[in-house]
């Protein structure tokens, strides 16, 4: 793969993949678009990985292998010096920072091997500034108030003595997570798929509150407020502030929790109390939680319209300028599965002839009907065995055992079913400016050798 | 987990808030000082830098790939939704200039993607 290409081996499969694959590889996409023939590409392309591809006539036309899909070396691409590690206090020092200001940090996917994600292995999204921990937490003020019969002003003392509280086993989601699958790239943090975990939260039901206020017939949305500085320091600006649909908002899954996997909420995580909203975007589900706001209309507070958190109604070629007028909020969540071990990059001896694999599929306010897993690339799948959900909204764990014909590089993919039949996809699709919804099937690199 | 056991828990859970909390307070984060050298040389870098971290930090920058219309875009969301001062047009054009230049949306992004564990280097 030297010689005459000029171009960057990304910038060649950007332009066009199936090209790339022939001056690169060799390669020739076949009538089904699925392999390729030609035994002098297949032999340079191992040779790029570094093994054998057992499968390789299964590697979809213009997909980049695995082995060469790395960050072009040439200018101008920044500098890469690997991933920066988080250094943060009760934080695992594994967690990957996206960035610093505002302070953004995923977990790999083989840190989300615990069925129950512990604090220090949960992602964090910030939107602004780290407000100071609280003092006196159970004197937090919460306030209910607009489109309601009785505003209510309650401290965290009087919600946890008046309402019944509840502890629910719950993913948490960033809308963006998968972003940096799409391509061309999508404006935003460029998560893989470590923005979600899945820990016990425990507080009150949002709907019991919003009873004892009373939810006038004009309320239809909300509006939900936290006590994060914007990132600029405009005292006039929020942070961030979404809402809901009051149906969704009434759901009774959703909780203003106070406590995460039996703990008080330690203050990255929105201490002493936050919303828990599951199954949408985490970005509704406010930190350092105030207020929620009954509206008469769709919420338009910070992060709301225009192409945050939304997604193209009619589908947009991928990079165009989009259309505001073509977009709608992101609501579910799409379903994703994870293989959570082994972990992508690992060695196994020669000779070994299976694998044991474990994960976790979830998919927004649905369930996960079915989770497949393939060593060749998709040509074939074999069944895993799925847990079920310990409560709504929990995550569902599998595992699976698959064989392997011989030694060589192997990449491991799973793709998850929601309940209604949608399956991941290859890639990222339904490209949008700020990349929501990129649920492209999760792959891991093995090499038996 | 029991029900009684459930109440001992949150019962401990609010003992730790009301005394714990008080006591030992994790110090704030601060985000390590980034500096225009370590991002790509280039016409404009360092006014871009400037103009950039007034707000946030210069990784979110370097993690995107975009194309001029998409940086101008990106600037216009920021001045209507994030109270960011419009940029005076001269420096506007030397801001855009390097990020079109630097961060091209033909280019990968600089994190995440499928990185291969095994690829040659």
């Amino acid at each position: 793969m030297s010689g005459k290409i000029e171009r960057t081996i990304n910038e060649l499969y950007a332009q066009d993949p199936e090209r790339a694959d022939a001056e690169v590889f060799g390669r020739k996409t076949s009538v089904d678009r699925r392999g390729f023939l030609g035994g002098a590409g297949l032999a340079a392309m191992g040779a790029a990985v570094g093994g054998a591809i057992p499968f390789a006539a299964n590697m979809p036309g213009g997909l980049i292998p695995a082995a060469v899909a790395q960050p072009a070396a040439a200018p101008p691409a920044p500098a890469k010096k690997g991933p920066t590690y988080l250094s943060f206090p009760g934080k695992s020092d594994k967690l990957v920072v996206i960035g610093e200001r505002p302070l953004v940090a995923e977990t790999p996917e083989h840190l989300l091997d615990d069925d129950t994600t512990p604090t220090d292995k949960f992602y964090i999204r910030n939107n602004g500034q780290i407000p100071e921990q609280a003092k006196e937490p159970d004197k937090w003020k919460i306030t209910i108030d607009g489109e309601v019969n009785n505003k209510l002003e309650l401290t965290l003392g009087e919600l946890k003595a008046k309402f019944k509280p509840v502890t629910r086993r719950m993913v948490l989601e960033c809308g963006g997570n998968g972003r940096s699958f799409f391509s061309p790239p999508a404006r935003g943090n460029q998560w893989t798929n470590g923005g979600a975990g899945c820990a016990e939260w425990t507080g009150v039901r949002v709907a019991d509150v919003l009873k004892a206020a009373g939810v006038k017939s004009s309320a239809v949305f909300s509006g939900h407020y936290g006590a994060d500085p914007h990132l600029s320091g405009d005292s006039k600006k929020d942070a961030l502030s979404r809402g809901v649909p009051i149906k969704k908002l009434l759901d009774g899954n959703n909780l203003i929790v106070w406590a995460m996997n039996g703990q008080p909420l330690t203050n990255i995580h929105g201490s002493p109390v936050r919303l828990v909203i599951p199954g949408w975007p985490g970005s509704v589900s406010s930190k350092w939680f105030t207020r929620i706001w009954l509206r008469d209309r769709e919420h338009d507070g910070q992060g709301m319209g225009q192409f945050s958190y939304r997604v193209a109604i009619k589908p947009m070629v991928p990079g165009d300028k989009a259309d505001p007028k073509n977009f709608k909020d992101l609501e579910s969540m799409p379903v994703r599965s994870l293989i959570t071990s082994p972990a992508n990059g690992t060695k196994l001896p020669a000779g070994t002839k299976e694998i044991k694999l474990r994960g976790a599929a979830w998919a927004g306010d649905l369930t996960v009907r079915q989770v497949d897993v393939s060593t060749d690339f998709g040509a074939t799948w074999s069944r895993a065995k799925l847990e079920k959900p310990k409560n709504k909204y929990d995550w569902q764990r599998w595992t699976a055992t698959v064989k392997l014909p011989s030694d060589g590089y192997y990449e491991v993919w799973t793709r998850g079913t929601d309940s209604k039949g949608a399956m991941q996809p290859h890639q990222a699709g339904f490209w949008n400016p700020q990349g929501y919804g990129g649920n492209a099937m999760h792959r891991i690199a093995v090499l038996v050798a | 987990m029991s029900n009684a056991l459930k109440a001992a828990s949150l019962a401990l859970a609010a003992l730790l808030l009301t005394f714990g909390a008080a006591s030992a307070q994790p110090p704030q984060f601060v985000p390590r000082d980034e500096n225009p050298e370590e991002f790509p040389a280039g016409a404009g870098r360092d006014d871009t830098f400037y103009a950039c971290t007034a707000c946030h930090g210069f990784k979110l920058v370097a993690q995107q790939g975009m194309n001029r219309r998409q940086w101008e875009d990106s600037l216009q969301w920021m001045t209507e939704k994030h109270g960011m001062p419009p940029l005076p047009d001269k420096e506007r054009k030397v801001v855009l200039d390097y990020l079109e230049a630097t961060f091209p949306q033909k280019a990968p992004a600089a994190s995440g993607g499928w990185q291969n564990p095994f690829a040659p280097r």
